[in-house]
């Protein structure tokens, strides 16, 4: 367990008054503020740390017992002494900010101050947002489906729509931490990652596949068989097809999330095969059609 | 708006810990919308996530709600250009799929 420098964190030398640890908080935890931040860990991660500096570094009484054991807290029965007495005090209570994305103090502040924050206070907190990530295959993102996610040690069962996006987030609200004080849960973000899929591409509702067709279907026409997320369709293919074509099969795409029933397109892109191994006759045969 | 969308700004204050001239200088600065029903002045819920947003910058940063009503355009232009990232960035896999 490192030793954490509340001062350095603050940018503060050990003499700083109540009133310059106060503004060096407030001009920190405007830059770092979650809120201020969306979705960015470091900036949380140090807002984290500045309300930590900030809890102890305010509080005369713990201020007090940081300088004189921080840096000796491994080696201070006294403290170890205090340490345990508050322990019990606190009961175990764990409380965030009502800011919200706190993780809890460092393992330093735990062993030195306890897990409860003490000192009376009587705001309301919301529970922390929670953030998970659920990877899913492009096929399994084809459908609506039901999904267990374990989220700090609970299972929570939530239903994924079809269409959803990688990258997408949705909000389960009041599935985060729980809000002490009467305060509210904090919410479930989850963001999806969708893998690509070998056979075929999205580009938002819209699914494309190449297709092999073979060069005489591609002369005179015929049907092809294609693979869509749905099953296989016959696909007629028109009298002298050219290679790299594209045909569209309506509403065979992906589906539009959280529009039930309503499909992008799928489109089909024909890589005409050239034959090879030709026998004999068939040289000939071309060769006269080269020459008609 | 369906009706338990809505919850009456008097209870809301007192579950928020919040004075009532706040929520009404927050609607004054546009900030957010507000319903009235049968003289019972309303916030609508799908709305709470952002109040708690402007409580949260106001009581424990100290910014007044001038700098908020700054802070909530420039958080929405970020919400849009992230939303224009990930959308481009899927583009891109359609060409990279490695990506």
């Amino acid at each position: 367990m490192a030793f954490v420098d509340y001062y350095q964190i603050l940018g503060l030398d050990k003499n700083a008054d109540d009133k310059a640890i106060k503004n060096a908080y407030r001009k920190l935890a405007r830059k770092y503020h979650p809120d201020l931040n969306p979705n960015d860990k470091e900036a949380q991660k140090k807002f984290q740390e500045l309300n930590e500096a900030n809890e102890v570094l305010s509080d005369p009484e713990k201020r007090k017992k940081y300088d004189k054991y921080g840096k000796d807290w491994q080696h201070s029965e006294e403290f170890e002494r205090a340490r345990q007495a508050r322990s019990q005090a606190a009961g175990g209570q764990e409380g965030q900010w009502f800011g919200g994305g706190n993780e809890g103090f460092s393992d330093f502040f735990e062993s030195m101050f306890g897990s409860g924050f003490g000192g009376g206070r009587q705001a309301r907190f919301r529970g922390q947002d929670y953030q998970a990530e659920i990877h899913l295959g492009l096929r399994d993102a084809y459908e609506t489906h039901k999904q267990t996610l374990t989220v700090n040690g609970k299972n929570i069962r939530i239903t994924v729509p079809a269409g959803v996006e990688n990258g997408q987030t949705i909000k389960i609200p009041g599935h985060g931490g729980p809000g002490s004080n009467g305060g509210p849960n904090g919410d479930l973000y989850i963001t999806f990652s969708v893998s690509t899929d070998e056979k075929f591409r999205r580009s938002g509702n819209d699914l494309h596949l190449k297709a092999d067709l073979d060069l005489y279907t591609a002369v005179l026409g015929g049907e092809l068989v294609v693979e869509t997320l749905s099953g296989k369709v016959k696909l007629p293919v028109k009298p002298e097809t050219q290679n790299g074509s594209v045909v569209r099969l309506k509403g065979k795409g992906f589906p539009v999330y959280k529009q039930e029933g309503q499909f992008g397109d799928l489109y089909v892109t024909f890589d005409v095969k050239i034959p090879t191994n030709l026998t004999d006759r068939q040289k000939e045969l071309f060769t006269e059609l080269s020459k008609s | 708006m369906e009706n338990d969308q809505l919850i009456a700004i008097e209870v809301f204050c007192t579950s928020y810990n919040v004075e009532y001239a706040f929520v009404e200088s927050l609607q004054e600065h546009d900030l957010i919308e507000t319903v009235v029903l049968d003289n019972t002045r309303f916030l609508q819920i799908p709305q709470l996530t952002q109040i708690e947003r402007i409580i949260r910058l106001h009581h424990e940063l100290d910014i007044n709600l001038e700098g908020i009503e700054a802070i909530q355009g420039l958080l929405n232009r970020i919400e849009h250009l992230d939303r224009e990232v990930a959308v481009l960035r899927n583009r891109l896999r359609f060409y990279e799929p490695g990506l």
